[in-house]
């Protein structure tokens, strides 16, 4: 038992870990768009803010990038679900050799790199345009993009076709030929309808596969741009939270998504449950209980969205960003001007101390420039007076020696009347 | 060909047929089969495309084998006796995308068989979600989180700083250690899923009747699981190389100076280098290194391609 | 409007295997005519070639008096109701029912007015809007009966309709289809393995075997005048002796065999002569007990065991040569009479007997 308790364990560790390792970078993603400090960062933390969704709103290339992304993913599903379609269709009535030829064949550009696409594609339509037409039409970033996009996504669409296509019942249209239906009709009244869940999740990966494709992209986008080249682009000019911000409407967008899709899957489930029940006769047809099991999750998300919005309300209220702002370069200037301050006392600090030394040096030297004054008055010290004074000190000797040629100088003519003037002067020049 | 095409007529009707054949032949031919005979085409010409389109078509445009030549051996005043700077970012970038890919086949089958035989109903579907979730974020912004994490102001510094793990931070980008982590991450979901479909389609039963028998979990995996999911370990290991090999938005995001990317250099050919046929030989070379790659593992594996499928 | 349906001489192949093999035969305009025969007979195969999803390899289909060559199902004056009905699982009851309406492109109103009408027909007031998926075996077939004859066919066909509902529910809509057949007034061509239901509802059945049909009677002359071993033995049970002719007098004749010699009426369709390999057939509810005294065809046997069917006791007794003979006797509330391994003496009556040439005979 102990075995299993560990090995149940040590699994659920691993799993732990590994959500960890997914989740992970998404979540400290998303934490650093609310930090109002100009490089993405967790810490250190300034101050709670939502100026970058501003900031990215304001972006006016990112946005352009968007709705191009937007476009063109609309042309990728009109493109890529009726041509996966058309391939799953014609798959079908295919026989054994055509069939895997032909399947090998379209599914191919699933596992050929984008970039080789995306090349392949520009040279093509370019040496079209040159060679066939003589004119610039095809060369437009959105056309190739699409093309270049749709020949893969097609593949993705004809898998979701083929996929569907073997759970239909082809009895079902023998029985619709059988009274008297053409083929066009059997085509819209009995397949269309059938695939329809088929075309619409066909549909959503189309545009999902489309809008984040950045590979293939990059290469057919020539002069234009898409989300993902503006995105790719901005590691070159630097990067700001407004990118976090975008990860934490997509995370958003995307969660709520699943939670939609999950609930309509319950939806059916439940459907389903009660069509069977009809059937048996257990009830009867026609009522439609709105049903308890649907309330709860909705109810839960209902309260959560107006927490928040509450939260955030008083938020706005008790909370001014540009306050916390101005506080936070307070503090860092506070700290700074600290660090300023402190490396002002230490350098001051350090003058004083070289000061002292100084000093202790200057009386050294005033007591020698003192002495050799003691026998200024002896005519023949004149001359010993720069040799002492520049005997005294080695390394400051040069220094001594001009000091008291200096101090010399100055005492030589303080008798003669005229220089008193002069005294002054020389004397204030020195300092 | 022709009976056959009557027939097919007949059985769909002559509107939906025009319909069907003509825009899988379109499909085919013109999106498919024509562009990358012609970027092959255009792998053996000079780039007079750019540096002299009027002599495109004459007599000079003739084919040649300059491109994958600079490929090998560089341009004719190279000191060295081959291109070493694009030979090594080719290896490199190979290399990587091997370890790359056995690093998520690693950490993937675990999951993968969690999921697939250990977890039950609500449990199963919640993680499968939770699975899916990260990847619906863009391939960018996963990049961008990654380089927010791994810079050298990024988070994972903080915290090492902080524990007082490290004195300094690391530049992991510049490290490498960003680039790889990133592409480990970027394709889990392709390895995941094609395991746990294999996976999942194992009878239970047989796994109980070996442990019945007495078997080791590690025999048990090695005889019974691993053989029974050899599409689906193929099928996530042939994706996981070719998009990891042909990634260029995970190099250029969170790539350092000294891993760049096989991609790279063909993204600047085309790009500042202009030169366009020496970045279609290029990725010429890439495109049949993927395939050749695809097609040993399935002869290692013995597996057929129609067995790859999602 | 009913139309007749003449099968000349039509044979299908796929490959190498033979599916059906000259058949011919005329179904007359407004008759409920039956094909019956065990599975992979070539009955299915039969039925989609008169529909139109299979063209004859040889021989021609004439429906109403029309070669029905290179017309396509779809515009054939046939409906079909499949075996697994085929009922379109996104449209409600009315729409399936008024599809072939609908394909004509008749209004809406017209269709609801129509589909309302035929539900009344089959029994099924009101439950227009339900969706297929609502519906339980028995409403779904009378809706898949109801959608065909929208169309308004000439002929209706039923691939073995009945064969995935539960017993009683298969007797009750034996009555049924009857009952529609007879009020719509169509051409029913219905195919099924049982003969239960070949009998109860056909005014002729036709017994198949491997892509060949053996027999063409109504009901109670392939019953009691079976023409060859076959049919004796596939439609319901009958206890077979082997042996050889010893003398004939053209109606009557009399066959020598391991467990005793017996005397049988001829069928009058085959000619059978002295010396020729014959089967004598014995239905089980022909087969009383008497006295090893008496007179006429007797055997001695020895009781195997019986089972009570509510209906009927089914005995299996064992002759002295091994062979086993199936006896009924109708339950008269008295419990069961004998043991098992008493040995007893049954006996048949000639007239009650009959003497057919040796043939293949229907798997148990």
């Amino acid at each position: 038992m102990r075995a299993q308790t560990v090995q149940r364990l040590s699994m659920g560790f691993y799993v732990l870990l590994f959500f960890g390792y997914l989740f992970g970078p998404l979540i400290i993603m998303s934490a650093t768009a609310f930090n109002s400090s100009s490089f993405p960062s967790v810490s250190p933390w300034d101050c709670v803010s939502g100026e970058w969704f501003k900031v990215l709103v304001k972006d006016d290339k990112l946005m352009t990038g968007l709705s191009n992304s937007l476009m063109i993913g609309a042309g990728v599903i009109l493109a890529a679900v009726p041509i996966g379609l058309a391939g799953a269709l014609v798959l079908s009535q295919l026989q054994r050799r055509a069939r895997s030829i032909v399947y090998t064949i379209t599914i191919s550009p699933i596992l050929v790199p984008g970039v080789v696409l995306g090349i392949s594609t520009l040279i093509f339509w370019e040496r079209i345009d040159r060679v066939v037409l003589g004119t610039e039409f095809f060369y437009d970033g959105f056309f190739l993009t699409i093309i270049g996009q749709s020949t893969f996504i097609s593949a993705y669409t004809m898998l979701i076709f083929l996929a569907r296509l073997q759970r239909f019942d082809t009895g079902l249209e023998e029985a619709a030929l059988d009274l008297g239906a053409t083929r066009v009709q059997v085509f819209r009244h009995i397949l269309l309808p059938f695939l329809k869940p088929a075309i619409a999740s066909a549909a959503v990966l189309a545009f999902l596969a489309s809008f984040e494709n950045y590979n293939t992209t990059v290469f057919t986008i020539v002069s234009e741009s898409t989300l993902t080249t503006v995105l790719a682009s901005k590691v070159r000019y630097g990067i700001n939270p407004s990118i976090s911000a975008l990860a934490v409407i997509i995370i958003a967008l995307t969660l709520l998504a699943a939670l939609v899709h999950e609930q309509f899957k319950k939806h059916e489930a439940r459907q389903k449950l009660k069509s069977e029940a009809i059937a048996s006769g257990k009830e009867k047809s026609g009522s439609s209980p709105k049903g308890r099991p649907m309330r709860v999750p909705v109810m839960a998300m209902t309260t959560m969205a107006f927490v928040a919005m509450l939260g955030s309300v008083w938020m706005a209220r008790a909370y001014d960003v540009d306050q916390c702002k101005v506080e936070v370069a307070h503090e860092k200037k506070k700290r700074s001007e600290g660090l300023t301050r402190q490396r002002i006392a230490e350098a001051r600090a350090r003058r004083e101390q070289e000061k002292s030394l100084e000093e202790g040096s200057d009386a050294l030297k005033a007591n020698q420039a003192g002495r050799q004054y003691q026998n200024i008055f002896a005519p023949t010290n004149l001359g010993q007076q720069v040799d002492s004074g520049s005997g005294d000190d080695g390394a400051s000797g040069a220094e001594a020696a001009v000091e008291a040629n200096q101090a010399g100088r100055q005492y030589q003519n303080i008798f003669a009347p005229t220089n008193l003037g002069q005294q002054v002067d020389s004397a204030s020049e020195n300092d | 060909m022709i009976s056959w095409l009557k027939q097919f007529s007949s059985r769909n009707g002559v509107g939906l047929s025009v319909y069907l054949l003509g825009t899988v032949t379109l499909w085919i031919l013109v999106m498919i089969i024509l562009p990358q005979l012609l970027m092959l085409d255009f792998s053996f010409r000079h780039n007079w495309h750019h540096m002299d389109p009027a002599k495109m078509g004459g007599p000079e445009d003739v084919y040649t084998l300059v491109n994958y030549h600079f490929l090998l051996y560089g341009s004719p005043n190279n000191p060295d006796p081959f291109n070493v700077v694009d030979v090594t970012v080719f290896f490199r970038t190979i290399i990587a995308a091997v370890f790359v890919t056995i690093f998520d086949l690693a950490i993937c089958y675990p999951i993968a068989y969690y999921l697939a035989q250990v977890a039950k109903g609500a449990r199963t579907r919640f993680m499968v979600l939770a699975l899916i979730v990260p990847f619906w974020v863009n391939e960018i912004l996963r990049a961008f989180a990654f380089r927010i994490l791994f810079g050298e102001e990024g988070t994972l510094n903080a915290i090492l700083l902080a524990l007082g793990i490290l004195n300094e931070p690391i530049d992991f980008i510049r490290e490498d250690v960003a680039l790889y982590a990133g592409l480990g991450y970027a394709y889990i979901l392709l390895m995941i899923f094609p395991l746990y479909n294999a996976i999942e389609s194992l009878d239970k039963n047989q796994i109980e009747a070996a442990r019945d028998l007495g078997s080791s979990w590690l025999r048990i995996h090695r005889r019974v699981v691993i053989p029974f999911a050899k599409p689906g370990i193929t099928s996530g290991c042939t994706m996981v190389f070719m998009l990891t090999a042909g990634a260029l938005a995970l190099p250029q995001i969170i790539g350092g100076p000294s891993s760049l990317w096989f991609t790279q250099i063909i993204y600047q050919w085309f790009n500042t280098g202009s030169n366009w046929p020496r970045g279609s030989a290029y990725a010429i070379v890439l495109l049949v290194v993927c395939i050749a790659f695809v097609f040993l593992v399935m002869r290692i594996f013995k597996v057929r391609i129609g067995e790859i499928g999602r | 409007m009913s139309a007749d349906v003449q099968l000349e001489n039509v044979s299908v192949r796929f490959g190498d295997f033979t599916a059906v093999r000259d058949a011919s035969l005329t179904i007359e305009g407004g008759e409920f005519f039956s094909f019956l025969g065990p599975s992979g007979c070539g009955k299915t195969t039969l039925l989609r070639t008169i529909s139109g999803f299979q063209e004859p390899s040889e021989g021609r289909v004439l429906i109403g008096g029309r070669d029905m060559a290179g017309i396509e199902a779809n515009r054939r004056p046939t409906a079909l109701i499949f075996q697994n009905l085929a009922l379109f699982p996104l449209m409600s009851v009315w729409e399936n029912i008024a599809f072939a309406l609908e394909v004509r492109g008749e209004s809406k109103q017209q269709r609801l007015k129509r589909a309302d009408e035929l539900l009344e027909l089959v029994a099924l007031p009101g439950q227009g809007n339900k969706k297929v998926d609502e519906l339980s075996g028995g409403q779904k077939q009378r809706v898949a009966v109801a959608r065909a004859l929208c169309a308004e066919p000439e002929v209706l066909l039923l691939d073995e309709p009945l064969s995935a509902l539960d017993l009683k529910l298969r007797q009750h809509m034996r009555t049924e289809l009857r009952a529609i057949q007879q009020r719509a007034g169509i051409t029913f061509i219905y195919i099924t393995h049982d003969q239960g239901e070949a009998l109860t509802m056909s005014d002729r059945v036709a017994v198949m075997r491997q892509g060949m049909i053996d027999q063409v009677s109504d009901s109670t002359t392939v019953y009691d005048h079976p023409e060859t071993a076959f049919v004796a033995s596939f439609v319901g049970g009958n206890n077979a002796f082997s042996g050889r002719l010893t003398a004939t007098n053209g109606t009557e004749a009399t066959i020598d065999t391991p467990d005793g010699t017996f005397s049988a009426r001829t069928s009058g369709h085959s000619a059978l002569a002295v010396g020729d390999q014959s089967i004598v057939f014995v239905r089980p509810e022909s087969v009383f007990f008497t006295q090893a005294s008496e007179q006429g065809n007797l055997v001695d046997v020895t009781l195997v065991s019986q089972e009570f069917e509510g209906h009927f006791w089914h005995l299996v007794l064992e002759t002295s040569g091994g062979r086993a003979v199936r006896m009924s006797v109708m339950n008269d509330g008295a419990p069961a009479r004998f043991l098992p391994g008493e040995k007893l003496t049954i006996g048949f009556s000639a007239a009650n007997a009959i003497v057919l040439p040796k043939g293949e005979l229907a798997a148990e």
